[in-house]
């Protein structure tokens, strides 16, 4: 079927107004946040309503057209690039927020709502929406839970799949199904709502989502601490967390992170330290301050450690979770192109593993930067190339491949946070064999017999 | 295929999203393609040959060009430059609405801007520090000239010289960057040393030209003057004043907290919602786009309305005029007032 002819049957579904198909439009939808993925689409469409989306799934599964469900397109795993064309379901006009409930401190939402938004509209009732990517100001509820999302406060609080309660999706089939609801504890059928946080757009549309809130907490601290090597930064979070302190905020950054920040933010950071490690804590002052200073001692003891300074006020502590947060732009700057990577090993490994990345990147002459959360073992690695260089692109492929293999190796895994996407689904096998392969699939056929759900993906 | 964009700039991209929720034009329409990212997406596969330029046409002409998308962006990304450079790519021959090429040829020489001038009684020509020079501007001067005159006024420490031209901002943001650069090159030379002007649009394009440091926008400057005001009374009360932030000052010059300040001791400031959102003015956009100029501003008009102002002061006559008209047309009764005129007010 042509394009056109597609974006008219369409049209006579859920009106004119919601659906484009001009070249600008199909092309600004060929990409997300991933770099050297691309695939124009055939038509983008915007449903207002799950009646809309219902209507797109029954006549793309009639039609074996194949359904890409995007939010903002902030996903680094390329799982909203349109490879094989067809309908790009585009969710960020059902943005509303239709409940926000104190005493059951919940809130239910549509997935176009921002991550960011959702928090500052529950901050109003001193709660807080814990999950926080940094993408947060931009990448929607949908986004969020099709990637199980994680963020910064992960060791102490989990991820996006903590947070579901429950979620209303339309299957590939078009029946639309509501799965868990609002409560803590519901045992009643197979958890359908955590299969489908993560899913990554395979088996179902999400119209609903039903998430958990917590109360907002009063007050957080900050404190940085450097180390010659990144393995005594690791060995100094072992000795904190078994001293029986579980932190929001364990973050490091390596010497080449350092760097970069330090060139491109003037922080006043050590650009000598083999490592710079963010520590801090939030909840109820007094306890943050004892928790936060409990850190900073058990650093001080540390192996290999250079200094420690507690940030003394909020400006202070906002310039240190910038420096984090800024590694992948200062990264980027140096280079025209930069790959960012999301392995997670279990904490133990993470000095070893680091080092090992450090190999690779001599080994393939490519520069990589590693910052992550030392607390949970997600790192990321971030190789930065030329792009015109095609073999510096190739050899950073290698490298990829190298670094996924090592992860596995160390019984981690190839993706913490970012999710699979088309970038790894090579290396799924490698991390989950191929009999939870064959699995995947067969789930697949359940919710999505037409193969028409992001296809070529999970599952399929 | 020659190059077209800046390479370089358009590299810069990380395709992270994070300008999307700043950008007045994504949050019109949630269309990824009227965002800075879907732009410069466009704008990578013209560069590339995947894409014919005439595809951009439309988003370079609907984007307003306010680069709000850049304070955000934690790459460092020039969209402002970018998007200089796709309209000096598609706005020619006929693609160069009729507008801009009549503002072309009033702005474009000595006696269209001689024009302006006459037409309109405007600040008198004086020799004080050589090193110090009052802009007058292209249409402010013909549309708003008591802003010179209360500029004038204020700092008679400034020299004011007749005979200056246009900046070359609407050349720069309308398709002719090249000759919108050179115009700005030839007003330095006319006002040498420090250039002192009452429109943030053209203090960002002058400074991007000439140098941040020989371009002083007029709340920069006075807030560097030792003065004093008093509070502006009407009927009896001290006014309550709110800001309407100028695009390029804000996002291109980083100028927020001076104009705030000079406001908080003329009147009871009061911080107008998303004041540094664009009003949809945007230099020629209010001529060339005004379905959408008036959309971009319909919240704005709303938010000035529950504040109950008596003044919402500006810091570029664009936004003055933007202001003017569509308050007037929602009947609200606050008026719009440039900063110098509101500080010759508050001298008195």
């Amino acid at each position: 079927m042509s394009g056109s002819q597609l974006a008219k049957e369409l049209e006579a579904l859920i009106g004119s107004a919601n659906v484009r198909s001009d070249a600008s439009a199909l092309a600004a939808y060929s990409h997300d946040a991933t770099p050297l993925f691309d695939g124009i689409p055939e038509v983008i469409v915007t449903p207002q309503s799950t009646s809309d989306v219902v209507k797109i799934v029954k006549y793309a599964a009639e039609s074996k057209t194949p359904i890409i469900p995007r939010g903002a397109g902030s996903n680094l795993c390329a799982a909203t690039v349109p490879l094989k064309g067809g309908i790009v379901l585009s969710m960020t006009s059902m943005s509303k927020v239709l409940e926000v409930n104190k005493s059951e401190m919940l809130a239910v939402v549509q997935p176009g709502v921002t991550n960011l938004e959702l928090d500052q509209l529950v901050e109003k009732e001193n709660l807080r929406f814990v999950p926080d990517p940094g993408s947060r100001n931009v990448s929607t509820l949908g986004g969020n839970v099709a990637t199980s999302a994680g963020g910064l406060r992960g060791l102490k609080y989990g991820t996006t799949k903590n947070y579901i309660l429950g979620l209303e999706a339309v299957l590939g089939t078009g029946e639309v199904v509501r799965t868990g609801g609002r409560l803590v504890k519901d045992v009643a059928g197979y958890d359908v709502t955590r299969l489908l946080v993560g899913s990554e757009g395979t088996l179902a549309v999400f119209t609903e989502i039903t998430v958990a809130l917590v109360p907002r907490p009063t007050d957080s601290k900050y404190g940085v601490a450097y180390f010659d090597d990144l393995a005594s930064a690791a060995a100094c979070v072992d000795s904190i967390i078994s001293s029986g302190v579980l932190p929001s905020t364990l973050e490091f950054l390596d010497n080449t992170c350092v760097v970069a920040v330090e060139e491109f933010a003037n922080l006043g950071l050590d650009t000598k330290a083999g490592a710079l490690l963010l520590f801090g804590d939030d909840g109820e002052g007094d306890v943050v301050t004892h928790t936060v200073e409990k850190m900073a001692k058990i650093a001080e003891k540390s192996a290999g450690i250079r200094g420690v300074t507690l940030a003394q006020n909020v400006a202070a502590a906002e310039a240190l979770l910038y420096a984090r947060r800024c590694s992948l732009p200062a990264l980027a700057r140096l280079g025209s192109l930069s790959i960012l990577e999301d392995i997670a090993v279990p904490r133990p490994a993470m000095a070893e593993v680091v080092r090992r990345i450090e190999a690779i990147g001599a080994k393939f002459e490519l520069r990589i930067g590693t910052f992550g959360h030392a607390g949970d073992g997600n790192l990321h690695p971030t190789i930065v190339i030329n792009k015109d260089d095609s073999q510096e692109v190739i050899r950073a492929e290698q490298a990829l491949a190298e670094i996924f293999a090592l992860a596995i190796e160390f019984n981690g895994t190839i993706t913490g946070e970012h999710g699979v996407g088309s970038a790894k689904l090579p290396f799924l096998e490698g991390k989950i064999g191929k009999a939870n392969m064959d699995l995947q699939r067969s789930i697949k056929s359940v919710f999505d017999p037409a193969n028409i759900l992001n296809p070529n993906r999970l599952g399929s | 295929m020659s190059e077209k964009f800046s390479q370089d700039k358009l590299d810069r991209c990380i395709s992270c999203g994070y300008c999307l929720p700043a950008c007045p034009t994504y949050q019109l329409t949630g269309a990824e393609e009227s965002s800075p990212r879907g732009r410069i997406t466009l704008m990578r596969a013209v560069q590339s040959g995947k894409l014919e330029p005439e595809n951009l046409l439309a988003e370079s002409g609907f984007c307003l060009g306010c680069r709000a998308c850049e304070p955000v962006c934690p790459a460092g990304v020039e969209y402002g430059v970018l998007l200089e450079e796709a309209r000096e790519i598609l706005w020619q021959g006929k693609n160069r609405p009729l507008i801009i090429r009549g503002l072309f040829l009033i702005v474009g020489n000595k006696l269209g801007m001689k024009l302006l001038g006459l037409l309109s009684p405007m600040a008198k020509e004086r020799k004080s520090n050589p090193e110090l020079h009052l802009m007058l501007g292209c249409f402010e001067r013909r549309l708003y000239p008591d802003v010179s005159k209360a500029a004038a006024k204020l700092a008679p420490e400034v020299s004011v010289c007749k005979e200056q031209g246009c900046c070359g901002a609407l050349h720069a943001h309308n398709g002719e960057l090249e000759k919108g650069k050179e115009m700005a090159r030839q007003l330095g030379e006319q006002l040498p040393g420090t250039i002192i002007t009452t429109a943030g649009g053209c203090a960002a394009h002058l400074s991007s030209v000439i140098g941040r440091d020989r371009v002083k926008e007029f709340s920069e400057y006075w807030s560097t003057k030792e003065s004093s005001v008093s509070k502006v009374q009407n009927n009896g009360h001290t006014i309550r004043v709110g800001l309407q932030d100028s695009c390029h000052l804000r996002n291109g010059m980083g100028v927020t907290q001076e104009p705030r300040e000079i406001l908080k001791q003329l009147g009871d400031y009061v911080e107008i919602p998303n004041a540094g959102g664009c009003c949809g003015a945007a230099g020629s956009y209010s001529l060339l786009q005004k379905p959408n100029s008036r959309k971009v501003v319909s919240q704005k008009v709303k938010d000035i309305a529950a504040l109950n102002l008596d003044y919402v002061a500006t810091v570029n006559p664009g936004c003055t005029r933007q202001l003017v008209t569509e308050l007037r047309r929602a009947k609200v009764k606050t008026k719009v007032i440039h900063l110098a005129e509101l500080v010759a007010m508050g001298i008195k």
